[in-house]
């Protein structure tokens, strides 16, 4: 009887400690093996400290795994152990009778009340979620001996993972559900590991290590003369890998400088990051392909990577093209995630050219355009025919034309934040968005930055490669955010260019906060907003959540649209641009 | 036009005569394989491809008959189910293996069939009959479509026809004209493509992604980069050579004799490679690579099948081996699978060789997890074993150094 009284205040001391912190948005370790949080978990071999769990910040439990729309609904409850056989069906029964039993304990009354005991257990057992790597299921399900198959690569490969849809009374929950499951694992003959702490952070994107499975032809490379194929695809993989971080081969050759032995080309690694964000990762890599070393001066460049900088600037060309190649493509739809406000209606002009592949034949209307000439002579055949004339004839009625088709041109000018918090991968994700628009359109696309206390315009509408990655390599983001100055800035390139349907998109992850005319920084961007509409410019502004308040009040002050992102990522930027064109041209099809 | 043999070869090119080769073989023996060069301009992507026509062997088919009916196989319209002493009344003919091009004047009518105006507007005997189109008037040879991106942007059309066209082997094609019966023919026509990723509207994929799928092979071209290969190139090219080659009767009839070398070798490899089988082992392992790597694409395994085997047929071999299956690897899936995953699949097959035992994914696989080193001691007590106040650690109760 000693022992279940404890068990009740051990429950309901958890009980409320877990609702102390989980309002605080943490987690806790729960025993040694046990991490409770309402987000998702990670391990975290990146950082090399071992038994670390990472809290993801940004993942919410719930909206990551069961597919909710609210935050906040599910407990996550990770219990660590050596990889080992661990029956789910055993976990839900013992979670299942500790529940029933706990409920037993607590109001000894319940024994006359079987229905109602039942009831309530089966109501848990419904929103409780058991992986293990033997199988899945809710309780429910699993207490019935349904299980269904554990996919590989999923949670719980050494770990029991359960999801727990509970309210913030019940709370209590979390220590029955965790120590039923510890008795299962160690009856299984399992032990459990031991979580050394947790950390909390965000979920950031995967970097990829590629120095472990490109394999570089050092040993007998000879520029050109490589002779296997493989050989070089994985040079030309390395490169692309790194013109992904970087930019473009101009930029990768920058950062290579940067560690020759050129005491003026040297470059610190805070100028580094600031241009290409993140750069360790890469230089870890490329130091474990032996492309740089280490010496008492600090990291060059060794024999191998000198002789890598020469094979790319011998093979520019091919390198620019597959590069070039790789912006243009698409990234999948489903992965990004932002959310648009208000609508814009605008008109647009249209471009028309001939469709050799469709005929019209309507004698009513007045034509202009290409005759289509073996669908008339089929038609004047048929209707001579008809008409019963001697000889073929052909008449105004039986003139078929090439049909036309239109499209929508949007020159696009880029309204870029460069603040100083845009460094890094932000900057190159803009960059790379401008850069993608203008390989994948046929339209023009302009670049305008706005830093410290003015703006400039960094590209002009072109559609010329090499003008617009001279402009974006200039970017360096520091300082302040005068967005009255950058719009303004832009409203006049746009009204200075000859442009079709112009489409003004502002990036940027704050607020203004240095001032054009008045001593107020917001006012003033506000007062440049309306010149938006003024002159006819379609706007839209992509932003991050945090700010919401004060862009959606601008944009409807320009008339324009709002896209909140949790990541200013390329996907991210990419996919809003695709969406808002596919917009333009709805609407134009309705229109019709 | 410079002849086939005189076409200079480079690492860059080198890829794609194989593949030419490979691919007249296989159509001769009447099964396609459809390729698609890309590259830079100036990297002889056309001009290869081009010159091909001049070492086309001949083939048989049924005298005058615009379908190129085969006489043991009659398929077209006009002759399809004639017996033999029918067959044998109209005769046969030899005529070179088709070799034809799709343009961007290219429209639907005249890629797959129209009423033929010529007889519909005869004033003496008006008669509506069907003038068939390029597709089917190349079977059994070859269709050549230059700047394929460009016409999959410009003409959706004509691109669905091609899909189907290359969507089996044989492929088949419909030709439909209002008034006439629909004529239904199977169709055995390789399609070569040549297009620059760089230009407009951009790489095949990403315009239409299915058509680059149905190409078996993708060969991307390298510039030259000797200064001997490009001051002969330029040679070729100069007037003087041009206005030569163009007077000179001699030179004809050696290019003529060069060119039949290459019929005759094409010949004698059709009939190895009817006669060759890819080994049960390497078939084995293109299955385990399709499993392991997760290729989408059941065309691109079956297409490294048959371009190992023709791979080896014209390297003069009548055993298939690993290393003609492992050369296909980068032709085949290129423009199938992204980059990282190529460069895995090919390092992975490079670094174990055939002796290691290719057959032996699995093994090699749970060695690695073995020695990776443990992740989390395995020494934790269980909640029933703690007291109360241990239950609840946070981030600062574990760390407290760092605060």
């Amino acid at each position: 009887m000693l022992e279940e009284r404890t068990r009740i205040d051990k429950a309901a001391s958890v009980g409320n400690y877990l609702s102390l912190y989980f309002g605080q948005d943490q987690g806790v370790r729960l025993g040694e093996s046990t991490v409770v949080s309402r987000k998702g978990h990670a391990r975290m071999p990146e950082k090399r400290v071992k038994g670390q769990i990472k809290i993801l910040l940004n993942r919410d439990a719930g909206k990551s795994y069961l597919d909710y729309v609210e935050a906040d609904q599910v407990v996550h409850i990770d219990i660590y152990h050596r990889p080992g056989i661990i029956d789910p069906r055993m976990v839900a029964q013992a979670i299942f009778n500790a529940m029933d039993e706990y409920f037993l304990d607590k109001d000894p009354q319940l024994k006359y009340a079987e229905d109602e005991r039942f009831k309530m257990v089966a109501d848990y057992a419904n929103k409780i979620y058991v992986v293990s790597k033997q199988g899945k299921g809710t309780i429910y399900d699993l207490f019935q001996g349904i299980v269904k198959p554990y996919t590989e690569g999923e949670e719980g490969w050494d770990h029991l993972h359960i999801l727990a849809r509970l309210n913030r009374d019940e709370y209590y929950m979390v220590y029955i559900i965790a120590e039923a499951a510890e008795g299962v694992i160690l009856a299984s003959g399992v032990k459990l590991s031991r979580v050394r702490n947790i950390i909390h952070g965000n979920q950031k994107q995967e970097q990829d290590s590629y120095a472990g499975y490109i394999k570089l032809p050092w040993k007998n490379f000879k520029g050109h003369h490589a002779q296997q194929l493989p050989d070089k695809e994985n040079v030309n993989q390395l490169i692309l890998k790194l013109a992904e971080k970087f930019g473009g081969v101009d930029e990768i050759e920058e950062f290579m400088e940067s560690y020759s032995t050129n005491v003026f080309k040297r470059k610190g690694i805070e100028q580094q990051k600031k241009k290409w964000g993140d750069v360790e990762h890469d230089l870890e890599q490329l130091e474990e392909l032996g492309l740089i070393k280490n010496t008492p001066f600090g990291k060059i460049m060794s024999k191998k990577g000198l002789e890598l900088k020469e094979y790319v600037i011998k093979h520019k060309c091919e390198l620019e093209t597959e590069i070039r190649r790789n912006i243009r493509k698409t990234p999948s739809g489903g992965s990004s995630r932002f959310r648009k406000m208000g609508e814009i209606t605008n008109k647009n002009s249209e471009v028309e050219f001939t469709n050799h592949n469709k005929t019209i034949n309507d004698p009513d209307k007045n034509w202009s355009g290409d005759l289509a000439v073996p669908e008339t002579i089929l038609q004047a055949m048929k209707n001579s025919f008809f008409r019963g004339d001697d000889s073929l004839t052909i008449k105004k009625e039986d003139l078929h034309f090439y049909d036309k088709k239109s499209y929508v041109p949007i020159d696009v000018c880029l309204l870029m934040d460069a603040s100083g918090s845009m460094a890094g991968d932000k900057r190159q994700a803009a960059c790379f968005l401008a850069e993608h628009m203008l390989l994948t359109g046929k339209e023009k696309v302009a670049v305008v930055t706005f830093q410290e206390r003015s703006s400039e315009v960094v590209v002009p509408f072109t559609r010329n490669q090499s003008v617009l990655n001279k402009g974006l390599a200039t970017i360096t983001p520091a300082g302040l955010t005068p967005m009255a100055d950058g719009i303004v800035t832009a409203v006049n390139l746009i009204k200075e260019s000859k442009v079709r349907n112009p489409l003004l998109v502002m990036i940027t992850d704050g607020i203004p906060n240095t001032s054009l005319w008045t001593t107020d920084a917001k006012a003033d961007a506000m007062e440049a907003a309306y010149r938006i509409p003024e002159n006819d410019i379609r706007f839209i502004c992509i932003g991050v959540e945090s700010n919401r308040y004060y862009l959606e009040k601008l944009v409807e002050r320009a008339k324009g649209a709002l896209y909140l992102v949790d990541d200013l990522n390329k996907d991210n930027l990419i996919n809003i641009i695709h969406n808002e064109k596919k917009t333009i041209l709805d609407s134009k099809r309705q229109m019709a | 036009m410079i002849p086939f043999y005189k076409l200079q070869r480079y690492e860059g090119n080198a890829a794609l005569f194989e593949l030419v080769m490979m691919s007249i073989v296989s159509s001769y023996v009447g099964e396609p394989l459809h390729l698609h060069a890309e590259g830079l301009r100036g990297t002889g992507k056309t001009t290869i491809m081009r010159a091909a026509k001049g070492i086309l062997p001949n083939i048989t088919r049924i005298k005058g008959c615009i379908y190129n009916c085969d006489p043991e196989d009659p398929h077209c319209p006009h002759h399809k189910g004639m017996t033999e002493e029918e067959i044998n009344r109209i005769g046969v003919e030899e005529i070179p293996m088709p070799f034809l091009e799709i343009s961007h004047s290219a429209k639907v009518g005249t890629v797959v069939g129209s009423i033929d105006l010529a007889k519909l507007t005869d004033p003496a005997r008006p008669e509506a009959s069907m003038l068939p189109g390029l597709i089917p008037q190349a079977h059994r040879g070859i269709l050549f479509v230059d700047e394929i991106n460009r016409l999959a942007d410009t003409s959706p059309e004509i691109t669905d026809i091609l899909l189907d066209v290359m969507g089996n082997k044989p492929g088949h094609i419909q030709i439909e004209e209002a008034g006439l019966p629909v004529v239904d023919i199977p169709v055995n026509v390789s399609i070569w493509a040549a297009s620059n990723p760089d230009e407009d509207p951009g790489p095949l994929e990403e315009i239409r992604r299915q058509l680059s799928d149905r190409f078996d092979m993708v060969c991307y071209m390298g510039r030259p980069d000797s200064v001997d290969i490009l001051a002969q190139m330029l040679e070729e090219n100069s007037h003087r050579h041009k206005i030569k080659r163009n007077q000179e009767k001699r030179s004809q009839a050696e290019n003529e004799a060069k060119d039949n070398e290459y019929r005759q070798k094409v010949i004698k490899w059709a009939n190895t490679y009817n006669n060759t089988d890819l080994p049960d082992f390497l078939r084995n392992f293109i299955a385990r690579l399709y499993i392991k790597h997760n290729i989408e694409s059941i065309r691109a395994i079956e297409a490294m099948q048959q371009g190992a085997v023709l791979h080896s047929v014209i390297s003069n071999r009548d055993k298939v081996m690993i290393n003609d299956v492992t050369s296909m690897i980068p032709l085949v899936l290129k423009h199938r699978i992204d980059g990282d995953t190529l460069i895995r699949m090919v390092n992975d097959v490079e670094s174990r060789g055939a002796r290691e035992g290719i057959l032996n994914f699995r093994g090699k696989k749970n060695k690695e997890k073995e020695s990776e080193p443990e992740y989390f001691q395995h020494n934790a007590r269980s909640l029933k074993d703690m007291s109360r106040n241990e239950l609840v650690n946070t981030e600062k109760d574990l760390t407290p150094g760092e605060y």
